[in-house]
């Protein structure tokens, strides 16, 4: 393993990224300060435009940074240079991963200090955020090991698709729990047993997908 | 998947592939085995579809063969390893850049990878080839392309050039400029070339050694003078009952009414006397370019394969 090589990789892909990255994490975080405006509706509208933000950039990232090598063809040129598959593998992975989590956890972590700190906000409701954040993190982490496996622009969507349905389908059951529920008016931020087994559970997903994405991508016997 | 491929062979060849195939849906190749010296440039030459690419791309280590060895450079070479790429200097044809970056980000990016960089070269070829540096890869045309990933494989240094069509689809202005490049290149006895064109004129301009691919497998390997010398064409008048010499290596190519057309592949100075002994007039002995020797070994290979 060529560490140095590793970085520069790293380093170059995220350079190549830093326009779209630059767009997401300021536009996650303008909808961050729109959902914490007064009012139900601004609070549903940032809500909505955080999902956005989130589900985009996730499809955007892995569109820019995974498949375009393939089909623009750049990969023969990265892979012509003294890089290992194991090299390749462990920057191209990282850096996707990497440059989702910023407008990621941009906006978590604003949404988190910024119900704590404006006047009014609830913090109880972060028991909710948090295991939708996730959520789409571990959506996202699919859609990586999708886009590995079968490099293809039309599995990847299909897989976007069955996980904004899912998360639809997550959402409503996580709005409508009644432990949660009660919580998303509260002043404490409290995390009930269920939200930490959602997560728990959502943080199996996430490890086992960039497992299979890790493994899948090094067993790659051609490259082009 | 052969054991064989696990064990790389010692070898003091520039490149050594042993036993390679490699099948896809559509082709297959067939029991690849190429030897290349240090210091030599080397053709292959092939149709389209004939499997130069494929070759090349296991050379790479960007394909892993089905079966047999491959060593560049005194190492084994495969996806998983990366050393020996530190001395390689891989073009193809459908490799593409970073379309929205300039060639200045690639020229760093490539020069963070390798010590070698010859910075004065680059700058060099980057006058010599009239590219600007600060231009983007979008803007460029297809031969200023071709000339920008020459720049960032020339200017590493590679001990050995590996180069898939360089000079595919480019205007003869740009071709000269390439092929010139690569005739400085080839003056450096300690750098070796693996050139694969469909172009015969390329190749024959500065290879020294050529090889034939047809169809996934190799029809034939040698020094660039001896396919010129070994190979003629015969034009005779012979009647319809003459039967041709036993001559090896000797083929009919055409016939119309009594001229025949026959090319041999071994050719000696007393073929001559032969076939005007055997009752035929020989109107013609002509030495051949190297795109008709190519399309005859080819035509030969076809004919053997069907036999």
């Amino acid at each position: 393993m060529n560490t140095q090589a590793i970085q520069i990789l790293f380093l170059k892909d995220l350079f190549l990224s830093r326009w779209p990255l630059f767009g997401y994490l300021v536009g996650g975080l303008l909808s961050v300060v729109v959902a914490c405006l007064p009012g139900d509706s601004a609070g549903f509208i940032g809500f909505i435009l955080m999902i956005t933000m989130t589900i985009a950039a996730g499809i955007h990232l892995i569109a820019v940074l995974l498949l375009a090598e393939s089909v623009d063809m750049t990969r023969t040129f990265v892979m012509s240079l003294p890089v290992s598959l194991l090299d390749y593998s462990i920057a191209k992975i990282s850096v996707v991963l990497v440059a989702f989590l910023i407008p990621w956890l941009g906006m978590l972590a604003s949404l988190t200090v910024l119900n704590f700190v404006v006047p009014g906000a609830k913090p109880g409701v972060l028991a909710f955020l948090a295991p939708m954040f996730i959520f789409m993190l571990a959506g996202f982490c699919l859609q990586l090991v999708t886009a590995i496996v079968t490099e293809s622009v039309g599995w990847t969507i299909v897989v976007v698709v069955l996980g904004n349905v899912l998360l639809n389908l997550f959402l409503k059951s996580l709005w409508e729990h009644p432990v949660i529920s009660a919580l998303h008016k509260s002043e404490v931020l409290l995390w009930p047993p269920v939200v930490l087994q959602i997560m728990a559970v959502e943080a199996i997903v996430i490890l086992v997908a960039l497992g299979l994405a890790f493994l899948f991508q090094i067993r790659r016997r051609d490259l082009i | 998947m052969s054991t064989a491929l696990n064990q790389p062979h010692q070898t003091t060849a520039a490149a050594s592939l042993r036993g390679i195939a490699k099948s896809y849906k559509h082709f297959r190749l067939n029991n690849i085995d190429l030897e290349i010296e240090p210091g030599t440039v080397n053709g292959l030459i092939g149709p389209n579809g004939a499997g130069k690419s494929t070759i090349m791309r296991i050379m790479m280590g960007l394909v892993t063969p089905d079966q047999g060895t491959v060593s560049v450079l005194g190492q084994p070479i495969s996806s998983r390893e990366a050393s020996a790429k530190q001395d390689i200097g891989f073009f193809s044809d459908d490799m593409r850049l970073y379309k929205s970056e300039s060639l200045a980000f690639h020229m760093q990016f490539v020069r963070s990878l390798y010590p070698n960089w010859d910075e004065d070269y680059a700058q060099q070829l980057l006058a010599r080839f009239g590219l600007i540096a600060q231009q983007k890869i979008k803007g460029l045309s297809h031969g200023q392309r071709v000339k920008a990933l020459l720049l960032l494989i020339l200017a590493r240094r590679p001990r050995l050039l590996i180069l898939d069509e360089p000079t595919n689809g480019l205007d003869p202005v740009a071709k000269q400029e390439v092929l010139s490049e690569l005739m400085q290149i080839v003056t450096d006895e300690t750098r070796t070339i693996l050139y694969s064109s469909h172009n015969t004129q390329d190749v024959e301009q500065i290879c020294d050694t050529i090889t034939f691919i047809d169809r996934g497998r190799m029809i034939a390997s040698s020094n660039r003078d001896e396919f010129l010398d070994g190979w003629r064409r015969f034009k005779l008048q012979a009647p319809q009952s003459w039967q041709a010499p036993a001559i090896e290596g000797l083929r009919p190519e055409s016939t119309f009414g009594n001229l025949r057309v026959m090319t041999l592949d071994r050719y000696q100075a007393e073929v001559e006397g032969r076939l005007q002994s055997s009752g035929a007039t020989l109107e013609s002995s002509e030495a051949m370019t190297l795109e008709e020797i190519f399309v005859a070994a080819v035509l030969r290979g076809r004919e053997e394969k069907q036999q």
